[in-house]
């Protein structure tokens, strides 16, 4: 079928994993088990069984896969509102980021159903039986669904995100005309949630040192700002075998941004900028 | 300051283990899987060229493997290789000059690229038999 936006959910699914085994290439510490099972109380009516990546670097164990069974009748309509009635209810270590609970701030991106979107602006009732609840993919793990950000953010701070310019400051704003201002749409609404990132398999296998498709989003959104005057020293740090352009052009970002933008694009923007630059 | 011992310590979070294939990623895996089978069958054209060299008797071998029905069988898969490779490569073409990238272009165009690699497939094995029978 075709997908026409990022929030669209396939309807028929040929497989749902890759044929690898479950624990293919981790390491013995990102091994996963099974874990236990919290079952609904006896009054529940409607329930539904979540299955839930739990990690707690404080016991020593492993990795492991815990089912809770949740009440619908006592919890709202998100996956972000079934994780907090099962903190509140069930138990109460089970760790995760929230903040704004209406996809504004990206502090709950999580792999749900095996894409990575944001657990508050994804429905329970769109989600399989059981719901599989892991930790944005590729991450190190700090505790249960909390990702370990400070590789993509360092990856981040290479573009340095911020205006440059050597023109005089002028007195009040920098200002723009509505064109200039509308080549950022599309661009500059990024939330910095990493689903992209953690989505790219490039990422995946080159991670080290690809920059991943949302810090190269975000380096397109500086280059295509009128107001920035360092668009040579960019491209020069982009212009790299391993941090553009182990881009595959594969778009699962685009395919699963929440916020509905396209990676993909920026970074096909870039290297169309860098083959020009030569010309 | 994070502390990197015991970052060293974290564990990984798996990702090709859990994450649904898409037509996006499976029609990459594709078009490198189809690459490889290529490489594979070019050596195979030029110990088939070797063997029609070398005299009608290693020409009958090679004739009789090709012709049996595991032979067909490869051959089918070279040929849909070869199609699904082909159109995957224009699809890249189209976004390397920055079109297509569109959610809706990316699966219409994936689409067709199945379409068409396996209609290309058919169409050159049913004029292949009929030509050669």
């Amino acid at each position: 079928m075709i997908i026409r936006s990022s929030n669209q959910l396939s309807r028929f699914t040929l497989i749902k994993r890759f044929p690898v085994p479950r624990n293919f290439g981790l390491g013995s510490k990102s091994r996963i088990e099974r874990g236990r099972t919290w079952p609904a109380s006896n009054e529940a009516k409607r329930t539904k069984a979540f299955e839930i990546y739990r990690y707690d670097p404080d016991s020593g164990q492993s990795p492991r896969i815990d089912t809770f069974e949740v009440d619908l009748d006592e919890c709202g309509p998100m996956v972000l509102d079934a994780l907090i009635w099962i903190k509140n209810n069930v138990d109460s270590t089970l760790t995760f980021r929230r903040s704004c609970r209406e996809g504004v701030c990206g502090s709950c991106a999580m792999n749900i159903d095996g894409t990575n979107w944001l657990a508050c602006t994804r429905f329970i009732a769109d989600t399989g039986s059981p719901t599989e609840i892991y930790p944005l993919a590729n991450m190190p793990v700090i505790k249960d669904l909390v990702a370990d950000l400070n590789h993509v953010l360092a990856q981040y701070e290479v573009i340095q995100p911020w205006l440059q310019s050597e023109a005089p400051r002028p007195e009040k704003e920098r200002l723009q005309s509505i064109e200039e201002r509308a080549r950022l749409d599309g661009y500059y609404e990024c939330i910095l949630c990493f689903c992209c990132t953690s989505g790219c398999p490039s990422h995946w296998w080159n991670g080290d040192r690809f920059l991943g498709p949302a810090v190269l989003l975000q380096a397109w959104r500086w280059l295509a700002d009128s107001r920035d005057e360092a668009v040579e020293e960019r491209l020069d740090r982009l212009e790299d075998p391993f941090r553009l352009y182990r881009c595959h052009t594969i778009l699962n970002c685009t395919r699963t941004c929440p916020k509905g933008l396209n990676p993909g694009k920026a970074i096909a923007e870039i290297k169309k900028r860098l083959v020009e630059r030569r010309s | 300051m994070p502390d990197p011992m015991n970052e060293r310590r974290r564990p990984q979070s798996p990702n090709i283990q859990i994450y649904r294939p898409q037509l996006t990623s499976v029609l990459s895996i594709a078009n490198r899987i189809s690459g490889v089978v290529m490489s594979v069958a070019a050596v195979g054209l030029v110990l088939w060229l070797l063997a029609v060299a070398a005299g009608p008797e290693t020409y009958a071998i090679a004739h009789n493997l090709l012709t049996s029905v595991l032979g067909r069988i490869v051959l089918l898969a070279v040929t849909f290789s070869f199609f699904l490779h082909l159109c995957g490569s224009i699809r890249h073409l189209v976004w390397d000059a920055g079109y297509g990238f569109e959610l809706a272009a990316i699966y219409a165009s994936g689409w067709a690229v199945v379409a068409a690699s396996v209609v290309l497939t058919v169409a050159a094995w049913v004029a292949g038999l009929f030509m050669v029978g």
